[in-house]
């Protein structure tokens, strides 16, 4: 009997027979009230004071009821109660200003962040710490922050305009918020933020066609309905989204960035790199080549590259050349490429309803001495990027040059920021990437059939161990992911952060981002 | 003389049915929407009602009752009304209604046969001679209330949360209508509009009301002190036909209230709830203000009988039922209701107004007082328009011995608008 009945009220249907009954209801009343109020007694002479009596009843009950309203409708103009409901109305099902939060999707539509049962202010948040910094929390006591707080007017719903809120007080008010989708794909950075095993670092992976973030993480990570440990933790500080507010010199990841500034001019020398390194002005340090380290630790002697050109410098990331190369170009010339993959820019990553997500703007050094040009060209010096802005030109170099804005919207429409390199430029520097995998210093995510290219970067920091880089992009004929991985204090780039990045490129590949069609005719 | 009026109520209560029997099953519906499950529970009370309707007819036919058909009609909507919010407040929660929350209706409607039966027709008379044997009734209930109360809520029950001081009111209604009845004259006497009863009726009249009204500052009941006291002054301008007394009655009321709030401090605190309701918003403003809340939830049209979350309100099956109505029937079904009250208490004013007979008619005045007052600070309590006096909504309210209380109440009522008298 009972199975009989829910398979003729399917949901939906009752809701129909629900908001039928509900206006019978009220017409029947009315006519009920109609009804007993015309059903009179004969007419007779009455004393006044019966009739008066009468109407101070029905007066006062006016009279309150003239009150109520006050509450009842027009609630939304008394701010005090307006902030109690906001915190203690345990409604679900809510007006305007306490509507439910609209959902957060990834790209596929899978929950991000979703309204939960019994309060307002309670959201759901299915992967937790792995996602938190994109996401943001939203938390009575906390506040909001990033895209929830981006997103705020559309998720909230929030009536703003006096005519929408006429309606809404005589009709039905608005249910739930709007939702966001994400271009985040949520299996991508729960992965990338297991990889990175609570270590401080950070990843972006992103599509270089059209600028989508697929992951962007940032560990350690923090449980969004309980911001509280994480605000008070200074030390991990993992209330601090790595990707795209940490400030790192690029190390050698930056030498992308050189050689393709020297391209970009047709220069392509080739220059001594002996052993003793090279001397970029008087009173300054020797930059030498990272194998002349480690020589000397294995006690053994470093007889130096030689001479060679910038495709051998690059496989072997060869510091001696590239402060040479950065040496020899001018200021200018460096300054504007460095300004066309957006260094100095705080890239807007999020265009949300309530304000735009912006990544942090990198130190741009000064370039009018030699040793400063030299020391910009491995990654060194004044020079900090976020991983965000690495990520953006390993996907210049991967899209023949063309760099779009990296984008979390899914709703945003693809937009091209700028041509820093030419596209001989990119193919030249995307097989020059191609070597460094193959028998350079990234040969440990040369993985079959992915045509991975690659820059890793280990940049130096006083006091403490290398931040360990690995930016790359795969496949070599028609890039379609770029992975950017970083490792605060995690030493060698080819140590810490390419296995990192190995892992992904395998899970991307998994997923279907990178196509199999393309790869199996190379 | 007059045209018989039996077909007539038979028509209003099918209406009034169709009204109920649609709310029981939204409110059936909405629970299948959020639970799947259709529970038939609800149908008892139903039926309940259903019986009540078409015996309420034939007895009252039995009886010759001649009386004010609409007035019996809105008593039964809104016992509906109440019985629906009942069954959605208490029902759905244990998956069936408890027996506990069954009981009253039934008694309720034999209490108003019975209160229809003593003052209907000519069958009345020797209540005019009850006055004293009902002024120590009440006294003894208070009595009993000392010793036997126990302290629930800011109200005092006795063992099984049964509250006897409800039938204080009618008691000292009688008492006051039978006292009233003989002084008519002394009463009307004024000078400069300003009332001046002779001496002696004045002492009399001021040392009877010390005693009970003692008693209830003793059992800490506000809310009795106020509804006695309003429905003395509603009394005394009936019987006067002089309005000063309403004057002196909103002066005394005032004064009452700031000396009352020097006395007790529960007091105190709900004149403090009532004008700063956020000072304290999660402790003492808490349950006016999820009461609002409840309402401002509900808006223009409502959630839908079964469909809002009343369960938030504290005591809503009571004190605040009002406020779980509003929710789910909206500002719209508010004003139907409030009109239904309205109706209520003009027609049974106005059912005095026609008795010829001076103890009758001020016991009628008396009674359709205590519907009004009550409703007035019910309502007026649940949306904050004056401070909080822990008094039910009459028919709505299903407090148990307040609902048979109240409808003994608009038996009597009933009764006495019989037009054969």
């Amino acid at each position: 009997m009972a199975e009989w009945v829910n398979q003729i009220l399917k949901v939906d249907f009752s809701i129909h027979i629900l908001l039928i009954l509900k206006v019978l209801f009220l017409i029947v009343l009315f006519w009920a009230v109609l009804a007993l109020f015309g059903s009179s007694l004969p007419k007779q002479k009455m004393k006044f004071n019966y009739v008066l009596l009468g109407w101070i009843f029905c007066g006062s009950l006016f009279a309150v009821l003239a009150y109520q309203s006050t509450w009842q409708l027009g609630g939304m103009a008394r701010p005090e109660f307006m902030k109690f409901m906001r915190t203690y109305n345990r409604r679900e099902n809510a007006a305007s200003q306490q509507s439910l939060r609209g959902p957060i999707f990834d790209r596929r539509g899978m929950v991000l962040a979703a309204p939960q049962a019994g309060s307002i202010w309670k959201r759901r948040y299915p992967l937790s710490e792995a996602a938190v910094h994109p996401l943001g929390y939203y938390n009575f006591r906390y506040g909001i922050t990033a895209v929830e707080r981006a997103s705020e007017s559309l998720l909230s719903g929030l009536i703003q305009d006096p005519e929408s809120l006429a309606k809404s007080i005589l009709l039905k008010r608005a249910e739930q918020g709007g939702s966001v989708n994400l271009t985040l794909d949520s299996r991508l950075q729960k992965r990338a933020y297991d990889l990175l095993r609570k270590r401080r670092g950070a990843v972006v992976i992103m599509n270089p066609g059209n600028g989508e973030l697929l992951a962007l993480v940032s560990s350690p990570g923090f449980n969004p309905q309980n911001p509280a440990p994480a605000l008070r933790d200074f030390k991990g500080k993992p209330i601090f989204n790595r990707a795209v507010q940490g400030r790192y010199p690029p190390g050698s990841t930056f030498k992308i960035v050189i050689a393709g500034a020297a391209l970009n001019n047709g220069v392509s020398p080739t220059y001594n790199c002996p052993p003793g390194g090279y001397i970029a002005g008087t009173g300054h340090k020797t930059i030498r080549d990272s194998e002349y380290y480690s020589a000397q630790r294995k006690e053994g002697t470093w007889r130096g590259w030689g001479k060679i050109n910038m495709k051998e410098a690059m496989t072997h990331s060869s510091n001696v050349y590239f402060s040479q190369l950065g040496a020899a170009c001018t200021g200018e010339q460096l300054a504007k490429v460095m300004q066309s993959v957006q260094i100095d820019q705080e890239i807007c990553y999020f265009n949300g309803s309530s304000g735009d997500l912006k990544c942090v703007a990198g130190g741009m050094p000064k370039l009018n001495s030699r040793w400063d040009r030299a020391q910009c060209a491995i990654g060194q010096g004044d020079l900090l990027v976020s991983p965000l802005h690495v990520a953006c030109f390993t996907a210049a170099a991967a899209n023949r040059g063309g760099l779009f804005a990296p984008k979390l919207n899914l709703q945003t429409p693809v937009q091209e920021l700028s041509q820093p390199f030419t596209a001989a430029t990119a193919y030249t520097l995307k097989v020059m990437l191609r070597e460094v995998v193959k028998r350079g210093t990234g040969q440990g995510i040369d993985l079959d059939g992915l045509d991975v290219c690659g820059k890793t970067g280990t940049a130096e920091v006083s006091g403490a161990k290398d931040h360990s880089w690995f930016t790359c992009f795969a496949p070599l004929s028609k890039p379609e992911i770029v992975v950017t991985v970083l490792i605060e204090n995690g030493g060698y780039g080819a140590a810490a952060a390419l296995p990192v990045a190995k892992e992904l490129l395998l899970e991307a590949d998994k997923l279907g981002y990178i196509k199999k069609s393309r790869r199996k005719r190379k | 003389m007059i045209k018989k009026k039996g077909t007539s109520l038979f028509r209003l209560l099918m209406l009034v049915w169709l009204v109920v029997a649609l709310a029981c099953g939204m409110a059936v519906l909405s629970n299948f929407q959020t639970t799947q499950k259709l529970p038939w529970e609800p149908l008892i009370p139903l039926i309940i009602f259903s019986v009540a309707i078409p015996t309420t007819v034939i007895w009252l036919k039995m009886l010759g009752w001649q009386g004010d058909s609409g007035f019996v009609g809105i008593v039964f909507l809104l016992c509906g009304l109440g019985l629906v919010t009942q069954i959605r407040l208490s029902g759905f929660e244990d998956g069936l209604v408890s027996p506990k929350a069954l009981l009253p209706l039934p008694i309720g409607f034999f209490a108003f046969l019975v209160g229809v039966t003593f003052t209907g027709g000519r069958r009345g008379k020797w209540i005019s001679s009850a006055g004293w044997p009902a002024y120590f009734a009440a006294l003894a209930v208070i009595a009993v209330m000392l010793i036997f109360g126990r302290h629930y809520r800011g109200g005092i029950y006795l063992p099984g949360l049964i509250n006897p001081s409800e039938l204080i009111k009618p008691l000292l209604v009688l008492f006051m209508a039978a006292f009233l009845a003989n002084r008519a004259k002394a009463f009307s006497e004024t000078q400069i509009g300003i009332p001046t009863p002779p001496l002696s009726s004045m002492v009399q009249l001021i040392f009877l009301w010390a005693i009970p009204m003692a008693g209830t500052l003793l059992l800490k009941d506000l809310g009795l002190m106020v509804i006695l006291n309003a429905i003395l002054i509603v009394m005394l301008f009936a019987v006067s036909r002089r309005s000063g007394y309403l004057a002196l009655g909103c002066v005394a009321v005032t004064a009452a209230g700031y000396g009352v709030q020097i006395i007790s401090s529960n007091a105190r605190d709900r004149f403090a709830v009532w004008l700063h309701p956020f000072a304290d918003a999660t402790g003492k403003g808490w349950q006016v203000l999820q009461s609002l809340s409840a309402m401002y939830s509900g808006g223009m049209w409502g959630a839908g009988i079964g469909a809002g979350d009343p369960r938030f309100v504290p005591i809503a099956s009571s004190d605040f039922v009002y406020a779980a109505l509003a929710e789910e029937i909206g500002f719209i079904g508010c004003i139907l209701v409030l009109c239904l009250y309205a109706i209520l208490f003009v027609r049974g004013f106005r059912a005095a107004g026609l008795i010829k007979a001076p103890f009758e008619r001020l016991f009628c005045v008396g009674l359709t007082a205590t519907l009004a007052v009550q409703t007035v600070f019910n309502i007026a309590g649940v949306t904050k328009a004056l401070p909080m006096t822990g008094i039910t909504l009459p028919l709505i309210s299903h407090g148990g011995s307040s609902l048979i209380v109240t409808l003994l109440v608009t038996g009597l009522i009933t009764g006495l608008s019989d037009t054969r008298r």
